[in-house]
């Protein structure tokens, strides 16, 4: 190692007869704050990814179990073959396919049971099959637990018994009531396609059962029992780099945000969502060119005067 | 009192047809933006309509497009020259001091040269960049399924977004600006008669331009 290894403007530096006798020179001062600066701009992405990400499903299902009312003679064999394939044992509260609860009371099914009457007249026979939801699944939104996954059969949502607790969120979250709770095992229970195989497929005698392949049809059907859209704040942060956040929320956010920092009433959800730039520069712009306008226009008129 | 043919009958037509597409575009875009796109459901009228009168955007800037290539205007009004440089600071100058004093408009549109130096820069934006960008970034978002399995797959939902709702605030600046310079004629209302019958009439300076 030589002074010739050396950069010329450290060794002047060092060499100087200067009271401060300082480490580096201005330059490299300004190249190395330059150079860590932009280095930890480039990993700041990465530390964001580093940290715990909430499960956001976002692949489609591939299959999906689909079913006609009018061939099925609501015999209920398809959950008996559910639950012997899956839980081992026959108990038709548990099935993934639910006919046994709509049995005679119409497309209403569970709500209509409780009613007496179903709303599309009484005597009817309808299957409930989960619809393998394509993005945002709702019972995969909600738990808690991260538990919903998709399958690698099929791209099924199915629930991990590993990481299930039972809360019973997911039951409440579904539209369309699938998901069961089993007081034996003490979890929840979904349909997951049964490994690609749906077993009601093969045991219903009349037909009406049908393995396909899953197409969106979001939109054009809408859904029976429409819930709220509510996600847990954690996973709405995740949302927001998909989804730019409304702006009814963002003036909710700014007006907590402003009494907060006059020091009064509750303070500004964490983890919520914040003015986007784009807002900013449509916020900042759009009233500056309007109120121009309308400055140019006035000292027009006065100036005529 | 003197008249000049400004406005050929297609493009008045195609103008009022854009303002309206532009209109019903810019509000049902405020109400998808204020509520948010992500608590929507698909199904939603007001997002149908974005979507339609999108897409009927799209059909008419490539009228646009089509009509000013045919016809010569994209050399004659849209080109930027050596001459609209030197314009430009007088145009500036004249908007935003002499204005004021009463001074005459340094620019006269004829038939053959339509526009003045800002105008030209203003309407280039709009015509070659703005509404492009929207125009594809709509596009984008028409839920093509190998689209949008390539956006989800690659990350680019949140950006083209931006790059849509950036856009779309561009236009509704240019509009502000647009609505209150076609105040600023020799009349409130005679730039946008001109519009509407193809002839601008001009009071003064019929002596010297003959």
């Amino acid at each position: 190692m030589g002074a010739d290894h050396v950069p010329n403007e450290t060794v002047r530096a060092e060499n100087a007869d200067s009271p401060f006798n300082p480490l580096c020179t201005r330059r490299q001062v300004l190249i190395w704050g330059g150079v860590s600066i932009a280095g930890l701009s480039a990993l700041s992405p990465a530390l964001v990814q580093a940290a715990v990400r909430p499960l956001v499903i976002m692949e489609n299902a591939e299959g999906v179990v689909v079913a006609d009312p009018v061939v099925c003679v609501g015999c209920g064999r398809c959950e008996l073959a559910c639950t012997e394939f899956n839980d081992g044992r026959a108990a038709p509260s548990l099935a993934r396919i639910k006919v046994d609860r709509n049995l005679n009371f119409g497309s209403r099914g569970a709500m209509a049971w409780r009613e007496g009457h179903g709303n599309l007249g009484d005597g009817l026979i309808v299957q409930d099959l989960c619809k393998q939801c394509p993005h945002p699944v709702p019972c995969a939104n909600m738990c808690p637990e991260h538990a919903i996954v998709v399958s690698p059969v099929h791209k099924a949502r199915a629930i991990d018994p590993e990481k299930c607790t039972g809360c019973g969120i997911c039951l409440r979250a579904c539209p369309w009531e699938m998901i069961s709770y089993d007081p034996d095992s003490r979890k929840a229970t979904k349909c997951d396609l049964c490994r690609g195989k749906p077993k009601c497929v093969e045991a219903c005698p009349a037909g009406s059962l049908r393995y396909v392949s899953w197409r969106d049809l979001t939109g054009t059907t809408p859904p029976r029992n429409p819930t709220t859209a509510v996600l847990p704040p954690q996973r709405a942060l995740n949302c927001v780099e998909c989804h730019l956040p409304g702006q009814w929320a963002n003036l909710g956010q700014a007006s907590a945000m402003m009494r907060q920092a006059f020091g009064g009433g509750r303070s500004a959800s964490s983890g919520g969502i914040g003015f986007s730039w784009i807002d900013m520069a449509g916020a900042v712009l759009v009233p500056l060119a309007a109120a121009g306008a309308l400055l140019h226009a006035v000292l027009r008129k006065v100036r005529k005067r | 009192m003197k008249r000049t043919y400004l406005h050929p009958l297609p493009l008045r037509i195609w103008h009022w047809i854009q303002a309206g597409i532009v209109i019903i575009l810019i509000g049902t875009g405020i109400y998808l933006r204020m509520h948010g796109i992500a608590a929507l459901r698909p199904h939603d009228p007001v997002l149908l309509w974005h979507t339609r009168t999108g897409l009927a955007m799209v059909v008419s800037t490539i009228f646009w497009f089509a009509y000013t290539v045919w016809s010569g205007n994209l050399r004659r009004h849209y080109g930027l020259g050596r001459r609209d440089l030197r314009g430009m600071f007088a145009q500036a100058g004249y908007y935003l001091v002499t204005i004021f004093t009463g001074a005459e408009n340094p620019f006269r549109a004829t038939a053959d040269d339509k526009y003045n130096p800002l105008q030209k820069i203003a309407y280039d934006a709009v015509m070659f960049v703005f509404l492009p960008v929207l125009g594809v970034t709509g596009l984008l978002f028409l839920d093509i399924p190998a689209v949008r399995r390539y956006l989800l797959a690659q990350n680019l939902v949140g950006l083209v977004g931006a790059v849509h709702v950036f856009f779309s605030y561009m236009v509704v600046l240019f509009l502000i600006v647009h609505l209150y310079m076609t105040t600023l004629g020799d009349t409130v209302f005679s730039h946008t008669k001109a519009m509407i019958l193809g002839y601008e009439e001009t009071d003064h300076g019929a002596e010297e331009e003959t």
